[in-house]
């Protein structure tokens, strides 16, 4: 068990997977379904890292901000009802959080760059977490936005050179697609809302920036993320739940997956 | 008896000269700190730091020293720098966030004040290691140590190799454990001025 454990595939796969579905399963009827994504990815901050928050690193901080994020939207669906202004407001504070994860990475920059490059962090999370937020009431464009988002950031690491970053945003996704797959079968009944939308939203766009700022992943790649809860939006056909998840989730691969090409491109020594 | 007694702090004063703690600074270009990890526990591979600085203290009569070296994390290099095919080559992987996070934890120090004297030499300093934002102890051996004048500038000069090992998971550096080894040797190549 313990050696299967320490297996990257399963552990950033498999077991955020198996985490997330049973969460969603135990905690839809709860209306925290929404709650798989966060689930899935501390079972596998479980086994790659730890939940120890001394020294206070970039990723620890990615940690605690993740779960401050799956608190927050769960207090705004519980005490809550969400509103359109929602989104706008989470994707403020989530900027202003996004500095206080890279302060000690800014705070190695001349007063120039600290501009350019926190005004970047700041610009790119409120983006992702507003547009990501704002599905909240729409269950299966958000469990795809989640799942393109987490696969999107995490492979992008890894080719960006960081294996660490790029299990934690699969483990995100993972926990996403457990989410999707309920919501393919059970349909409507299961609900997203700020839980999942802010949760996953938070973390990718944590994981993807600390990737440009810890490794090697060009920033462009951002701009391709940030594409995902746009192009979900685009219309789904009328049919059955699994048909419009299959749907909107090619939708937000495109994004994603231009995201990795970008990666691997700018890994290749493309420029633009 | 008077003249007895300057006469005797005469021949004294160039014993007490030589007794005085004596600084040195460390020659960025012939010091480097060195690491090697068992690879799949099959063979040991190394690697190094091409940039570091500090400085020394030895005091040879009250058999005190002190050290200080700081390492520039980004100049990690095992020679493996061309990426080929692939999207990043090694030393991009090791200055990234899995290992050395070179981003956020630019510099490794070493600072050491209890060090164990062989007679007038150094044999083993005890001091603190620095790395990733974790402090822990760290013991080096000092297995060569030579004092000497450069024979071209003729500045004196102390130097040699130390080594010791260390847990890189007690820093917090957990990747790939399975595949990299915890244990990491240390041996630091050193030689520093007179100041």
């Amino acid at each position: 068990m313990n050696e299967w454990l320490q297996n990257p595939v399963i552990q950033s796969s498999v077991l955020p997977f198996v985490a997330g579905l049973l969460a969603a399963a135990i905690l839809f009827p709860l209306r925290l379904g929404g709650l798989a994504a966060a689930v899935g990815f501390a079972a596998t901050v479980a086994v790659v890292g730890n939940f120890a928050l001394e020294p206070l690193t970039v990723t620890r901080k990615i940690v605690v901000l993740g779960a401050m994020a799956a608190l927050l939207g769960t207090l705004a669906d519980l005490a809550f009802k969400p509103t359109r202004f929602t989104g706008i407001a989470m994707g403020a504070l989530a900027g202003g959080a996004a500095l206080w994860v890279f302060a000690s990475i800014l705070g190695q920059k001349i007063p120039a760059e600290v501009a350019i490059v926190g005004a970047g962090i700041a610009a790119f999370t409120w983006w992702l977490v507003a547009t990501t937020v704002s599905l909240h009431y729409d269950m299966v464009r958000a469990g795809a936005a989640g799942l393109a988002l987490g696969l999107g950031a995490g492979f992008a690491s890894v080719l960006g050179a960081s294996a660490l970053l790029g299990q934690y945003g699969m483990a995100l996704g993972a926990g996403s697609g457990a989410f999707l797959l309920l919501v393919m079968v059970l349909g409507g009944r299961v609900e997203a809302g700020v839980t999942l939308t802010l949760t996953v939203s938070v973390l990718a766009a944590l994981i993807a920036t600390a990737a440009v700022l810890l490794a090697k992943l060009h920033w462009l790649t951002l701009v391709a993320l940030a594409l995902v809860p746009v192009l979900v939006r685009l219309p789904l056909p009328r049919g059955p739940a699994w048909m419009q998840a299959v749907v909107a989730s090619v939708y937000a691969f495109v994004a994603a997956g231009g995201a990795c090409a970008l990666a691997w491109l700018a890994g290749r020594g493309w420029t633009i | 008896m008077k003249r007895i007694t300057l006469g005797a702090l005469a021949l004294a004063l160039p014993l007490a000269a030589s007794a005085a703690p004596e600084n040195y600074t460390l020659d960025p270009y012939h010091t480097y700190p060195h690491f090697a990890v068992e690879h799949f526990g099959v063979s040991i591979f190394w690697g190094r730091f091409d940039r570091s600085s500090g400085k020394f203290m030895i005091d040879r009569a009250a058999k005190k020293a002190t050290l200080e070296l700081t390492v520039n994390t980004a100049s990690v290099s095992t020679g493996e720098n061309d990426k080929g095919s692939r999207p990043r080559s090694l030393d991009e992987h090791l200055r990234s966030a899995d290992f050395f996070n070179v981003a956020e934890f630019p510099r490794m120090t070493f600072k050491a004040d209890d060090v164990k004297f062989n007679g007038d030499n150094p044999a083993e300093v005890t001091g603190q290691l620095t790395l990733l934002g974790v402090t822990r102890p760290l013991t080096l051996k000092v297995e060569r140590w030579v004092c000497k004048d450069n024979p071209f500038n003729k500045k004196p000069m102390c130097g040699g190799n130390a080594s010791g090992s260390l847990k890189r998971s007690d820093f917090g550096m957990k990747y790939a454990l399975q595949a990299v080894s915890d244990e990491v040797r240390l041996t630091v190549g050193f030689e520093g001025y007179k100041d």
